[in-house]
C-alpha cells in the first residue's frame, strides 16, 4: 500500500520533523524515532503491527522514511495479538506499536499472552514527553507500571543517550532463555531527541544456565529402570527449535508420548507410540498413560493445572525427570526427581538411550487403538470434529492453523495433525479469546506463501472482528473456518455440566450475519448447515485465491469430550452426559 | 505460617524496589519488613526483604532471581523461621 502523503496539523512540532530530520542527517545525528528503526532494521525486523496516535507520532513520522513495512491494524490489542503470531509463526521476535494512554493500556491483554505462552515480542509504546509525566496528561498513564506483571521486562526511556542500547536490550531479554514480551516505553521529547548512534551494542544477559553432570547420570539410571515411561511434551520444545532432537530422542528410546496445548507439532502425529494430548480435554489413551506410568519424562512443560487436573493424584506412581530453560518451574508444581536445566537442544540427546519397554509400547498402542476418535455422527447436522479432521487431511502441507478459545480451539487440538510447533498457534496459558484473527494476520504476514487458516467460533471472532479490515486492507488470502453454534459454547457446556443448566449469559443467537460481515469487508464467504456441504466447502475455501470465511453451522448442544472435570484426577473423566 | 528474610543484591534501578515487590505479593508472600539501599560507588542495591508465607522461600527466590536486575538473592538463614 503506498504511504500517504498527509500529515496530521495536531502538533507543530511533528510538522517540523521532516525538515529536522534531513538537517542532522548531514550532521551524522538522528532522531530517537529514527534510532529506533536503525536498531529495528539491525535485528532483522521487517516487519511491526500498530496503531499510531499522539504521543507515538515522531515514531510514525520516522517510520515514513523506514524500509520497516508497517501493517496498520484497527486496535492495538489486534496489533499485539498479530506480533505474537508473526514471532510464533517464524520463530522470530515480534514487534508492535501503540500510542500512550489507551493504545498502551489495550497492549496489556496480548504482552499477557505472550508472557503467559514465553513468546518473543518487543512492545514500543509512546509516552507523553518526560516534562508533563506524572502530571496526569492527556493520554497519560503509567504503561511502565501496568507492564511489570505482563511482561519478561520493561524500560522506560526517559534520556536519549540510553536508548539504543535499552532497544538493543530489549530485543536480547526477549529471546533470551524463556522467551518472552518486552516493553519499551518512550516519551515524545526522547523520541524527537537527536543523538549519534553508538553502533550495535552486544547485550550480554545474566542467567545462562549449564547442564549439571551429575543430573544426567541419575537421570539415565532412571530412565533405564523405567518399566512404563511416558515423555510429556510440551511448548518449549519448539521455543527452543528442539523439534529434531526431540524426534531424534523419540526415535531411539521409542517411548510413548504426549503432548500439552502448545506442544502440539513438535512429536510426529504419526509416531505409532504418541498418543495425543493430554489433560483436561486430552485423550483417553494419553490420560491413562500417563496415571499408569512410572516415570515421566517433561520436555519444555511446567504441569499447568489444565494439564494435571488434580494435582495431588497426577501421575501418582511416576519418578520425574524435567527438562527445562527456566529454574523456577522446577519443582514449582510436581517435585523432580531429576532436573537437567539448560537448552532442550543440548540436553535432549544426552539421554536418547535404547530402552526396553516392548510390554509398556503394546499396551499404550492397544488403548490408543482400543479408544480412538469416533466420527460416526447421527443425523445431516454438521459434527465439527469431522469438520476439522477433513480440513486437516486437506490442507496444504505447511498450513498454518490458529484457534480462538473455548470449544472450536479443543476440537481442533483433538482432531487436527500439525507436523511442527510453528503450524499450531494458539493461546494456551492465559486463554484468550479473540487471539485467533490477528494471531492469522501476523502468521500470513511473516509467511506469505503458506496457507493460514483461523479456527474461530462465533464468540471469539467477534472479540477482535474489526481486524477483518486489516485483511481487506492488506488483501492478505487469510482463511477463516467459523464454527458457529450461537453460544459461548464451553461457557455453555460447563454451566450444562457444573452449574445445573442454568445457562447464564451465554446466548449469542443475536449474532450478526457472518456471510454479510465478511462481504462488507470485500471477503468471499459461505455459510454451510448440513453435513452434505462440508466436503466441496472445504475445497473451495482452499481453492480460493484470497481471504476466506467459512461459517460451519453445528448444533449448540454439541460438548467436548472427554473432560476431566475440575480438581479430578485424569483418569476419571467424562466421555458423554 | 513460615518467616523468612532474603538479602538482595540488584541494579540501581528505581523500579527494581516495585519489581521485588509485586512479584513477592503475587506469588503469595506477605511482605513484613524491608530495608534497601544503595552503594553509590559500585551502583548495586541491597535489598533485606521480610515476608512470611505458607510456601516454600525457594519458590519466591527463583522468581525473583528471574528478574532481569536481580544480581543475587539469598536467604538469611540466621533470621529465617
Amino acid at each position: 500500500m503506498a504511504k500517504e502523503k498527509t500529515h496530521t496539523n495536531e502538533y507543530a512540532i511533528d510538522i517540523q520533523l521532516g525538515e529536522l530530520n534531513k538537517k542532522m542527517a548531514s550532521e551524522k545525528k538522528q532522531t530517537g524515532g529514527a534510532l529506533l528503526f536503525d536498531v529495528l532494521q539491525q535485528h532483522g525486523v521487517e516487519h511491526v503491527f500498530g496503531y499510531p496516535g499522539g504521543a507515538i507520532m515522531p515514531i510514525y513520522d520516522a517510520l515514513y522514511d523506514s524500509d520497516v513495512q508497517h501493517f496498520l491494524c484497527r486496535h492495538e490489542q489486534g496489533a499485539a495479538f498479530s506480533a505474537v503470531g508473526y514471532a510464533r509463526a517464524a520463530g522470530k521476535v515480534g514487534v508492535c506499536f501503540a500510542t500512550s494512554g489507551p493504545g498502551a493500556t489495550n497492549l496489556i491483554t496480548g504482552l499477557a499472552d505472550a508472557l503467559a505462552d514465553s513468546i518473543p515480542i518487543v512492545a514500543i509504546t509512546g509516552q507523553v514527553p518526560t516534562s508533563v509525566m506524572g502530571s496526569d496528561a492527556f493520554q497519560e498513564i503509567d504503561i511502565f507500571g501496568l507492564s511489570l506483571a505482563c511482561t519478561k521486562h520493561s524500560f522506560q526511556v526517559t534520556d536519549i543517550n540510553d536508548l539504543e542500547k535499552v532497544l538493543h536490550q530489549a530485543f536480547a531479554i526477549a529471546l533470551e532463555g524463556r522467551q518472552g514480551p518486552v516493553l519499551v516505553d518512550i516519551p515524545k521529547d526522547v523520541q524527537i531527541g537527536h543523538i549519534v548512534s553508538q553502533g550495535t551494542v552486544v547485550s550480554t544477559l545474566k542467567n545462562k544456565v549449564n547442564l549439571p553432570p551429575a543430573n544426567v547420570g541419575s537421570a539415565i539410571a532412571m530412565l533405564c529402570h523405567a518399566k512404563q515411561p511416558v515423555l510429556y511434551v510440551g511448548g518449549g520444545v519448539g521455543m527452543a527449535n528442539a523439534v529434531d532432537e526431540l524426534r531424534n530422542f523419540i526415535d531411539i528410546t521409542n517411548i510413548p508420548s504426549v503432548s500439552t496445548l502448545k506442544g502440539l507439532g513438535a512429536i510426529s502425529p504419526d509416531n505409532e507410540n504418541y498418543l495425543g494430548m493430554l489433560g483436561m480435554h486430552g485423550t483417553k489413551a494419553a490420560n491413562l498413560a500417563v496415571q499408569e506410568s512410572d516415570l515421566l519424562v517433561v520436555v519444555g512443560a511446567r504441569f499447568d493445572d489444565r494439564v494435571t487436573g488434580k494435582l495431588d493424584d497426577f501421575a501418582p506412581n511416576a519418578k520425574v525427570i524435567h527438562f527445562d530453560i527456566d529454574t523456577a518451574e522446577i519443582n514449582k508444581r510436581r517435585v523432580a526427581n531429576s532436573a537437567i536445566l539448560g537448552d532442550l537442544k543440548t540436553n535432549l540427546p544426552a539421554l536418547a538411550i535404547p530402552l526396553a519397554i516392548e510390554d509398556w509400547q503394546q499396551k499404550c498402542q492397544q488403548m490408543k487403538a482400543d479408544f480412538g476418535w469416533e466420527y460416526n455422527h447421527p443425523g445431516n447436522t454438521i459434527f465439527a470434529p469431522a469438520v476439522l479432521k477433513e480440513l486437516s487431511e486437506k490442507m496444504p502441507k505447511n498450513t498454518c492453523i490458529t484457534t480462538d478459545v473455548g470449544q472450536h480451539q479443543m476440537w481442533a487440538a483433538q482432531h487436527m495433525s500439525f507436523n511442527d510447533p510453528s503450524n499450531f498457534l494458539t493461546s494456551g496459558g492465559m486463554g484468550t479469546m479473540g487471539f485467533g484473527l490477528p494471531a492469522a494476520i501476523g502468521a500470513q504476514v511473516s509467511r506469505p506463501t503458506d496457507c493460514i487458516i483461523a479456527v474461530s467460533g462465533d464468540g471469539s471472532i467477534m472479540m477482535n472482528v474489526q481486524e477483518l479490515a486489516t485483511i481487506k486492507r492488506f488483501q492478505l488470502p487469510v482463511k477463516i473456518l467459523l464454527i458457529d453454534n450461537a453460544k459461548l459454547g464451553m461457557v455453555r457446556q460447563w454451566q450444562d455440566l457444573f452449574f445445573a443448566g442454568r445457562l447464564s449469559e451465554t446466548d449469542l443467537s443475536d449474532n450478526p450475519d457472518f456471510v454479510m460481515l465478511a462481504n462488507a469487508f470485500d471477503i468471499k464467504a459461505k455459510k454451510i448447515t448440513g453435513k452434505d456441504e462440508v466436503s466441496a466447502a472445504i475445497e473451495e475455501m482452499l481453492e480460493h485465491n484470497g481471504p476466506y470465511l467459512l461459517q460451519v453451522k453445528i448444533d449448540a448442544a454439541d460438548n467436548v469430550w472427554p473432560l476431566v472435570p475440575p480438581n479430578t484426577a485424569n483418569d476419571k473423566m467424562m466421555e458423554s452426559t | 505460617m513460615n518467616h523468612y528474610q532474603l538479602n538482595i543484591k540488584a541494579d540501581d534501578k528505581q523500579v527494581v524496589l516495585e519489581r521485588i515487590l509485586q512479584v513477592a505479593r503475587y506469588r503469595g508472600f506477605l511482605i513484613e519488613g524491608i530495608n534497601a539501599k544503595v552503594n553509590t560507588g559500585t551502583h548495586i542495591g541491597t535489598i533485606e526483604l521480610m515476608v512470611r508465607s505458607e510456601r516454600p522461600i525457594s519458590f519466591l527466590v527463583d522468581q525473583i532471581n528471574k528478574l532481569i536486575d536481580i544480581k543475587d538473592v539469598k536467604v538469611d538463614t540466621n533470621v529465617t523461621k
